[in-house]
């Protein structure tokens, strides 16, 4: 008693609640997983917020006159409101849609003393034309009047060191990408770059509650003109944690209500629910301290999941409960006699759980390590504590109808149902094969059709960059992955003239190989002929600009630009969503608009480290291997628990015994969905493999008969089946698909493994 | 200390306060400041840092009460420069070079522009937290000059001057770049016939 509130303040002290949801669900056990879950957690893509700000929608004459007589134009509403958005203090950075960063501008400009090594991609190629002193007058004349022009500051801090503007040049994608964006976004497109992690729900709550409050407090200056709209990944995330937190609300209140109430109507004592209710707590509190100390932090979504899950701790106290009151022991001599099959049945179920933990999902590996310490702990006080406690309360177990019905027909019967169960199990056999498996990750994830609506609408106001499709360059080196990226980079320009790639945002001229930057240094060197150099003097001349400061075209720096020195400037900002840390390699990405992935997947054959990566494929992809991976540990979980049993027994027959109502209703539960035609996931086999451990029980309970006498053996089976089913029952009730497909199974199985339970395994003798 | 004396210190101080006539640095700013819709033809010379002679430029430009403002160059090519709606706008049909910005994030680009429309407009107040102003007068010639505050003298703020005549029929401004460029413009109250402002914004924005 003295150890619970000490444990508790332990807890506390030690408990670090952890809300981001990528730490639940993706894997990082390969290198895509991880690559995968970085992006998610961190990657700069999934990071930004696309906002759109657009005249509200006018509902009556009224409303539509004072829109058009709105005193604040949207320009300069959008053009206030990023002011505003940019103090708050989420906010790493945000920019028109159709403008580039003040700070891309600085670094534009500070490429210029290296423009004869990075001038072209195809620097052979765009000589001719660059190259031409036939136009050197034109280019003269155009570089005066970009002197004369609003950009004059910025073009003569180029023009300097660069006189030609040929730094320029391989820049001119970028220019286009904005000038298409302002064609497109009207002036309301902005792009909000978060600095919390996109799955880093709570952050990302806080910061969107702050956009609205900021628009709403200025649209209420402009007489609610205009309204405003928003999507990106941290949009869903915050959706999807609101789900979550509904549904863990939900199901841990219904789960909670229907556990106290099936335990009220088998024993009819408040005071033993209050020690139960204790000994759950405990439980429960040793499970929280045990996942912080293994794993630093505890997923709020292990707490709540877990919380329903160790509903079966209470079977436990419930098996001492129902033998004390049949029987008229004390609580202590019915613990006693009964703790070897509770011992080896607490084993069974940590099994179950410990395989689940090995099934590759991450967040099963938190529940695991809390189901481990919450039974371990549950085991421990139901035989220890819970005897002292129980000593003066006044239990009356309930007389559950059909119970003892059911055995006896199962004992009349037991031929002709036998010989249906073996029809049955050959049935089940043939029907296997049809079994269909679930290979869309996206079919396991919430339905959120409103807000993908909503979704395509925002992006159809920006040029379409899409967050989870890239070209993935992988090297040893960051000189090989530069010559990869920028020969992917000349496949894309192609596929983009097919029409294959809307458009694409590469890494040139951004980040340049050696390679690449020595060639474009010869073809300069070659194309700066003392004839080419008069050609220009004379141009500038023409142009009535100074031939002193502009007439001189210097070589080509000796240095190369190194990626080093670019990623140690403010450029590192601008490419850190295509900059992966590989753990030896170098990986980079070649962001993608709208596109064929076939046809694109085609169009880069060939190119060596160089492959197309979708982020759903990669999820379907890690469906696939968690559900090889459940299968494989259900296997192996039964056969662990099957040792153990050998282990105790020493009795092979037993031991068949043991594990038959549970493997049967295993095989009849697969069949019924190869049947009826549902798809199984890797969360269904999931589900089986903990109603496999929590069946197992069943089976050790039925066969120890520890207190010789069947009918109280199974009514105390039937009395923790019924307890299963309330807490797990009660996760159906969840509008994450997860948690009802948990349900489904773990119920399906409970309930089938309870039920075979006696006309699989010849009723004990009672002596 | 005698009220004489204070009297004395007064007017021993009323030049630097920008006073060196009858003209009050309010009166010049009311007198300045444009509250309906103008038009001048102007003249414009800029001297520029690669240029290798001042460059020469001229046309009209077009304001109204609602800040927009329209340059329209029409020599030694077609140009049109503007601000409306917060933005700035640029064609130049001939490089067919179109800009557009926010002047909240247009930068230094936005910056010129947007001191001019003050000056022609004579919303001195825009920049009064960036200036500090002198007013003088010498017979109908009134001259305000601005210059920029200590925490601005090492950015690229410009000192400014702008000075007129009594009929107000013309107008001259100068302004200065910390790198030694300058821009020179001679205006002319003018009411000969331009296309609308209106049609003017248009083809700015490429509508």
């Amino acid at each position: 008693m003295l150890l619970f509130p000490l444990l508790l303040a332990l807890t506390v002290w030690q408990i670090r609640v952890e809300t981001d949801l990528n730490a639940f669900f993706t894997a990082t056990d390969d290198e895509d997983s991880r690559l995968l879950s970085g992006l998610l957690k961190s990657g700069e893509l999934s990071r930004r917020y696309l906002i759109v700000v657009e005249q509200a929608l006018p509902t009556n004459a009224d409303h539509a006159a004072s829109v058009s007589d709105s005193p604040v134009s949207l320009v300069a509403f959008s053009t206030k409101l990023v002011s505003q958005l940019a103090k708050l203090d989420d906010v790493e950075q945000v920019w028109p849609a159709d403008q580039p960063p003040r700070d891309w501008i600085d670094a534009v400009a500070s490429y210029a003393p290296y423009h004869a090594r990075l001038f072209s991609l195809n620097p052979q190629a765009d000589a001719s034309e660059l190259f031409d002193s036939a136009k050197l007058e034109v280019r003269a004349d155009g570089l005066k009047q970009a002197l004369l022009s609003p950009q004059g500051g910025f073009v003569k801090a180029i023009a300097k060191q660069d006189p030609l503007l040929l730094s320029l040049n391989g820049f001119k994608d970028l220019q286009s990408q904005f000038q298409q964006q302002s064609k497109q976004s009207q002036g309301g497109a902005l792009i909000l770059q978060s600095r919390p992690a996109a799955l880093d729900s709570e952050a990302q709550t806080r910061l969107q509650a702050a956009i609205h409050a900021s628009f709403a407090s200025q649209n209420a200056e402009a007489g609610n003109a205009y309204r405003l709209s928003m999507a990106g990944v941290p949009v869903f995330s915050v959706a999807a944690q609101s789900e979550i937190s509904q549904d863990v609300t939900l199901v841990s209140v219904v789960s909670s209500v229907l556990v106290v109430l099936v335990f009220l109507f088998l024993f009819h004592s408040f005071s033993a629910l209050h020690w139960v209710m204790m000994v759950q707590g405990a439980s429960f509190v040793v499970g929280t301290l045990a996942t912080t100390l293994v794993f630093a932090h505890v997923h709020s979504l292990t707490l709540a999941l877990g919380a329903s899950l160790i509903g079966i701790c209470t079977d436990y106290p419930i098996h001492v409960m129902v033998h004390c009151a049949k029987h008229r022991n004390s609580p202590l001599s019915a613990v006693r006699l009964l703790w070897p099959s509770l011992a080896l049945g607490g084993l069974t179920t940590v099994i179950g759980y410990g395989a689940l933990g090995f099934t590759g999902f991450p967040g099963f590996e938190q529940i695991a390590v809390f189901a481990l310490a919450s039974i371990a702990a549950s085991l421990g006080l139901t035989r220890w504590v819970l005897p002292a406690l129980l000593t003066k309360s006044e239990l009356h177990a309930a007389h559950l109808p059909g119970i003892g019905a059911w055995v006896d027909f199962c004992g009349r019967h037991r031929q002709v149902l036998l010989s249906l169960f073996a029809v049955g199990v050959i049935l089940a056999g043939f029907s296997l094969p049809q079994i269909r498996w679930m290979d869309y990750m996206q079919k396991l994830a919430m339905d959120m059709d409103t807000l993908k609506q909503q979704d395509a609408t925002v992006r159809s106001h920006f040029s379409s960059i899409e967050p989870g499709r890239f070209v993935l360059i992988q090297a040893g080196d960051w000189e090989t992955a530069l010559q990869r990226s920028e020969a992917a980079e000349r496949r894309l320009k192609e596929l983009k003239q097919a029409g294959i790639v809307s458009e694409y945002h590469g890494l040139f001229p951004w980040l340049v190989s050696n390679a690449l930057q020595a060639e474009n240094a010869s073809v300069y060197g070659q194309a700066l002929t003392p004839a080419f150099q008069d050609a220009w003097r004379a141009g500038l001349v023409k142009a009535g600009l100074s031939v002193d400061k502009l007439g001189t075209l210097l070589p080509a720096v000796s240095e190369p630009l190194s990626a080093a020195k670019v990623l140690d400037s403010p450029v590192r900002h601008i490419l850190s969503g295509q900059l992966m840390a590989g753990d030896k390699s170098v990986i980079l990405s070649l962001w993608l608009g709208e596109h064929d992935p076939v046809k694109l997947s085609e169009g880069l054959a060939g190119l060596e480290g160089t492959r197309y990566f979708s982020q759903k494929d990669q999820l379907d992809h890690l469906a696939g291997k968690y559900r090889d991976r459940s299968l494989v540990m259900l296997g192996i979980g039964i056969g662990v628990m099957g040792l153990f049993i050998w282990l105790q027994q020493r009795d092979l027959r037993k031991v068949l015994l043991t594990l038959l109502p549970s493997a049967a209703s295993l095989l009849f539960i697969f069949a019924t969905w190869a049947v009826m035609g549902e798809e199984v996931s890797f969360l269904h086999v999931i589900g089986l493999l903990l109603s496999v451990s929590l069946c197992v029980d069943y089976g050790i309970f039925f066969i120890d008969n520890r207190g010789k006498d069947s009918d109280v053996t199974y009514h105390a089976l039937a009395a923790s089946t019924l307890t299963t089913l309330a807490s797990f029952g009660a996760l159906g009730l969840g509008k994450t698909p997860t948690l009802p497909i948990l349900a489904l199974s773990v119920s399906l199985g409970v309930t089938l493994g309870f039920l075979l339970c006696p006309l699989l395994i010849q009723k004990p003798s009672n002596q | 200390m005698s009220r004489k004396f204070c009297l004395y210190l007064c007017l021993a101080l009323l030049p630097m306060l920008g006073l060196a006539d009858d003209i009050s640095l309010p009166q010049l700013l009311a007198r300045i400041r444009q509250t309906g819709q103008s038009q001048f033809r102007y003249e414009e010379t800029r001297v520029l840092e690669l240029a290798s002679s001042p460059w020469h430029g001229q046309g009209f430009m077009l304001s109204d009460a609602d800040g927009r403002l329209v340059k329209l160059q029409l020599q030694p090519a077609r140009v049109i420069m503007a601000i409306a709606d917060q933005s700035m706008y640029y064609w130049d049909p001939q490089q067919n070079q179109r800009h557009s910005a926010a002047l909240g994030s247009a930068g230094a680009a936005a910056q010129q522009i947007t001191v001019f429309r003050s000056l022609l407009q004579g919303r001195t107040e825009d920049l009064q937290p960036t200036y500090n102003f002198a007013a003088e007068k010498q017979g109908k010639q009134w001259l305000l000059r601005m210059t920029p505050k200590a925490e601005f003298s090492s950015d690229e703020t410009p000192t400014i001057e702008i000075s007129g005549d009594e009929d107000d029929q013309q107008r001259r401004i100068m302004i200065r770049q910390a790198d030694g460029e300058s821009t020179e413009y001679r205006l002319l109250k003018s009411a000969e016939t331009q296309d609308s402002m209106q049609r003017l914004l248009q083809e700015a924005k490429g509508e």
